[in-house]
This record gives C-alpha cells, structure tokens and sequence, in this order.
C-alpha cells in the first residue's frame, strides 16, 4: 500500500478514528490501537468548573497518534476559526478538521461558512480538513483555496447508512487534487472497503466503532477492511460485464 | 473584598479577592492546567502565558478543554 501524504505528513494507514462515543477511556484506548490508525479526532468543550472533568487526552499516546481537533458545534464561520485558533492553542497543532453544521438534527454541512472559514484559516497557516456535503463543485473550491483534503460525508454523521452519496464522492475523486477522505455515516466495515475500492484516499470512522459491542474487535474489522478496499483499489478491479463468463473451462465436460 | 468572573457563561463570586492569574484561578477550581486553554474577553491565552495573565474584575472567561469527538 502507498503512503498517503496530507500537507507535510505521511501516513501508512488510510483510517482515522474518532474519539466520541466510547464507553470508557480504556475501550477508546483499546479500539485505537487496534485499529492501527495514525490521526485521531478530538472535540473541544468548555470544562466544567463544578465537577471533576475527565482527562480523556491522557489515553491517547501523542507520539503514535496525531490529533485532529474539530470544529463541532460550530454553527458558522467565526465560531469555526474561533474553535480553530482555541483548538490550536490546546493542541500545540494547527490542523484542523473544520465542521460548520448549523442544523442540529441532520448535522449537515453549511458549504458556505465552511468555505469562508477554510479561506481565513489557510491564510493564517492551519492544515485545514474540510467536512463537506458531497458536492463537487464545494470540493474543488475548498481545494483551490488550500484546504490539505477534502471530506465528503458518506451519509449523516453517526448514521451508519453507508455511502449513499457514493456517485457524487466518485465526481469528487475523479476531479480533486488532494487526498479525499471518506467521513461520516460509514456504518460496516463493507462501506469503508468500498470507499476505498472507489479510490478515497482515507475513511474516517467513529460510531460504527464506538457504537459497536466490541469497539476494538470492530475497530480491527474497519482496518482489515479499508486496507482490502486500498489494495484492491491500487491493483485495479477486474472489469465488470452484463454476460456471464465462466470461470471453469468450457471443455472436457463429462457428458 | 469579592470579585466576579463570569467563567464558561456563569457568574462566579470569590469571597476572598480575585485570583491573581490564569494558573491561580485553575488552583481555586482544581482543575489541571496542563489539560485545558484560556479564552479572556475572546482573546486566547496560551497555557504557557496562564502565570503571567493578570486578572480582572468581571472579565469573561472561557476555560476550554479537548474531549472525544468524531
């Protein structure tokens, strides 16, 4: 398998794991691990000056691990590069995976805060990942302003319906120029295989492994699974046709 | 004398005189500085800059940290 490269970095695995959701620390620390990935997401939230609050950082290895902060809760563009800058000075990392989604219930993404915002961040030198809908024409722009990736959602965050926008993902991979990175609403191993297979550079999961029985049994399964999508990926699928063709030999039958 | 912050949206009286700095105003709340950022009136204080942050009556201040998300 290649490398995949975003801004200055390289990576040898191709999943990146969310931290929500996990019953524990400990689960979260295991899933993490067994899922090989190499760039977790994390989310910022005011600490709660009455109760003791977790510490959930110190389960994650920083030297095996990179952070990527997001912007959720965002609801436009100046709080995304306000979280950004926050998310920046707690981390020690300008990368960011830059969400701007004003509506609560679908948690879709507003394309046009988020353009605005990325533009403001790359400017003030963030590696800026950019969740989108899947929409071409977003893409590209998010692209040409400097964004290090584009990522398009799958389906609704958490969701678990799998790649519904699969057709316009195809159009956003086929055009873009930097790494594409399938996030949100992967809900089986089977459709990060298949966003792999399609030629996504990365997947991004987070409920279906934290939601799991068995978060780090299926956080190995998510693994196994965009690394069989890469390599088939890379090798190239054998070409698909409406007629059979049979795979035995044709002669010799015992008639 | 008390003094009022209003920390993370809520007004927080201290009956024995503000704190002096970020890193005192953690202490008084036990909370590890090591694991959150400072926001003073929207404006950003590293953590590196929490002793040498002086504070002020009825300032706004935002005490963030990084929990899991997607």
């Amino acid at each position: 398998m290649g490398l995949l490269i975003i801004a200055d970095r390289e990576f040898s695995s191709r999943l990146f794991v969310g931290t929500g959701k996990f019953a524990s620390n400990e689960v979260m620390k295991k899933a993490i691990e067994a899922s090989g990935t190499q760039m977790v997401t994390v989310a910022l939230r005011r600490v709660d000056i009455n109760n003791e609050n977790d510490n959930m950082l110190a389960a994650i290895d920083r030297t095996k691990y990179q952070l990527l902060p997001n912007t959720s809760g965002a609801r436009n563009a100046d709080e995304a590069v306000r979280l950004s800058r926050l998310a920046r000075a707690a981390s020690g990392i300008a990368w960011v995976k830059l969400e701007v989604t004003p509506d609560p219930y679908y948690l879709l993404p507003d394309g046009e805060e988020t353009l605005k915002a990325a533009e403001i961040l790359v400017k003030d030198g963030f590696v800026v990942l950019p969740y989108i809908n899947a929409d071409p024409i977003l893409a590209k722009k998010l692209q040409d302003v400097g964004c290090a990736t584009v990522m398009p959602l799958a389906s609704p965050i958490g969701s678990n319906q799998g790649m519904k926008t699969k057709a316009s993902i195809e159009i956003i991979i086929e055009q873009a120029t930097v790494p594409v990175v399938v996030d949100a609403g992967l809900g089986a191993p089977s459709h990060a295989a298949e966003a792999m297979e399609m030629g996504a550079d990365a997947v991004l999961v987070n409920t279906a492994i934290a939601a799991a029985d068995d978060p780090a049994q299926m956080a190995l399964a998510f693994k196994l699974a965009t690394e069989a999508g890469r390599i088939a990926y890379e090798t190239g699928l054998a070409p698909q046709s409406q007629a059979a063709s049979a795979s035995s030999p044709l002669t010799g039958f015992l008639r | 004398m008390s003094a009022v912050l209003k920390i993370n949206g809520t007004e927080k009286t201290f009956d024995d005189g503000l704190p002096s700095n970020v890193s005192e105003l953690l202490t008084t709340l036990e909370i590890d500085a090591a694991t959150v950022v400072a926001e003073i009136d929207g404006r950003i204080i590293e953590r590196k800059d929490f002793e040498k942050t002086a504070l002020n009556q009825a300032q706004s201040i935002e005490l963030i940290r990084f929990v899991g998300g997607g």
